[in-house]
């Protein structure tokens, strides 16, 4: 009578684990064929073990919100006007030292790379991004490889190449940025003047943004505010960048 | 942050060290915003976008999904976020063109969007955070960082599997008869 006592709780303790070990399983993506099988068949056939299952899941759901709100409010904390207001203030104090050296030409020329360098940025790879496995071994995402990981040289060549066979506006458009990066300047602006800026396709505002950094770079002043002046008057996505740097040029 | 360290930054990553975090939040929000810039969402939104699409990436490197990451990780957080802008014009009903060169990257959503037990998932936030320690951490590795037992194990220094496996067990345990009450 123990004995079979004793038998029968072990059979009921096995299966219990047993059962704990399909939902850990699942839940660690190890379930085998034979094993997911089993798994449905309780899913269907066993409320408490479905309840068990539906329990975890929503403590998985619950752990993951509050682990993003807590992250949230942490890059909410990064984003305060402290950060901001300190880069203004270096830029002023930048600003005044040269108005106190006041040099003509010397001075236009240095606060004309400073403004650069404060509004230049990189652009970024938006058209193919890779990652192994959905890697697709053509020149395209090769030039993008190159390009994102800052091999710049690497990419004018491979975006050149792009170009030169299918004239497609992305090839020139990253062929004049590889050649910023590379600060050749002045092969940049004749890159960028290829482009038809009548097109206005996506990246009109961008071409003409980055050939007016490229002007105030060349110190081309008068060229660079034209462009800004035509970003700055009808809506697109640098006219509030444009209308910025045009202040800050005035 | 230079490029050729991703591979460094996406290990300081999955340990959620916060420079890390906030050095990467401030590198990339200018050149996210100039990419974004040309879609039809408030800046509100685009904030909420940036900070989801850095969530999701912190989740990611957590979960060793871009352990082999070939292109920078700028790119890829650039990635998720244009994923992230269009799944938002879609909810906004905006008409949006995708370009059939996008390549998206997976962006771990499984079962969050499921609106069934609501109420229970939020008595379970609340219940967790009154779990003792060792135990939000077992929960938290397990069921957040998609850890196996096997490596959690491991990492929390326990004897045998069977010892956290009860562990675990009792922390569930625990939690039921929170929100019971």
């Amino acid at each position: 009578m123990f004995f079979l006592f004793f038998i029968e709780f072990k059979t009921i303790k096995c299966y219990k684990m047993e059962k704990e070990t399909l939902i850990n399983h699942y839940f660690e993506k190890l379930l085998s064929a034979e094993e997911q099988k089993q798994f449905d068949l309780l899913m269907e056939s066993d409320v408490d073990f479905a309840k068990e299952v539906a329990f975890q899941k929503s403590l998985k759901k619950a752990i993951t919100l509050n682990e993003r709100a807590e992250l949230k409010r942490k890059l909410t904390s990064f984003e305060p006007k402290k950060a901001k207001v300190k880069s203004f203030k270096i830029w002023y104090a930048a600003a005044s030292l040269f108005l106190i050296a006041g040099l003509g030409f010397y001075f236009s020329q240095n606060s004309n790379t400073a403004i650069y360098e404060e509004f230049y940025q990189s652009y970024p790879n938006v058209v193919a991004p890779t990652v192994r496995g959905e890697q697709k071994e053509d020149t395209k995402s090769e030039a993008f490889y190159e390009y994102d990981s800052g091999n710049y040289e690497k990419s004018l060549a491979l975006f050149s190449a792009i170009y030169e066979s299918e004239k497609d506006d992305y090839a020139l458009f990253y062929k004049a940025l590889s050649q910023m990066e590379l600060q050749k300047t002045n092969d940049a602006i004749n890159t960028f003047k290829q482009f038809d800026l009548n097109k206005n396709n996506a990246f009109t505002p961008f071409v003409k943004w980055y050939l007016a950094l490229a002007y105030l770079k060349d110190n081309q002043k008068e060229n660079a505010m034209q462009l800004l002046k035509s970003l700055s008057e009808n809506e697109n996505p640098q006219q509030e960048m444009a209308q910025k740097l045009l202040t800050e040029l005035d | 942050m230079s490029k050729l360290d991703h591979l460094t930054v996406i290990e300081l990553l999955k340990k959620g060290d916060e420079k890390t975090i906030h050095q990467l939040y401030v590198d990339h929000k200018n050149g996210f915003t100039l990419f974004a810039n040309k879609y039809d969402l408030s800046s509100d939104d685009l904030l909420d976008i940036y900070q989801d699409s850095i969530i999701a990436l912190c989740e990611n490197a957590k979960k060793g999904t871009i352990d082999n990451l070939e292109s920078s990780l700028s790119t890829y957080l650039f990635s998720i976020g244009k994923y992230m802008i269009y799944r938002k014009l879609k909810t906004k009903n905006k008409s949006i063109s995708i370009d059939s060169d996008d390549q998206f990257p997976q962006v771990a959503e499984d079962e969050i969007d499921e609106t069934e037990n609501e109420d229970e998932v939020r008595l379970l936030q609340e219940n967790f955070k009154k779990l003792g320690e060792q135990c939000q951490k077992v929960l938290r590795l397990f069921y957040y960082e998609e850890k196996k037992l096997d490596v959690i194990q491991i990492e929390l220094n326990y004897t045998n599997k069977d010892v956290l496996k009860s562990q675990k067990s009792r922390c569930l345990k625990q939690l039921k008869d929170l929100i019971k009450k």
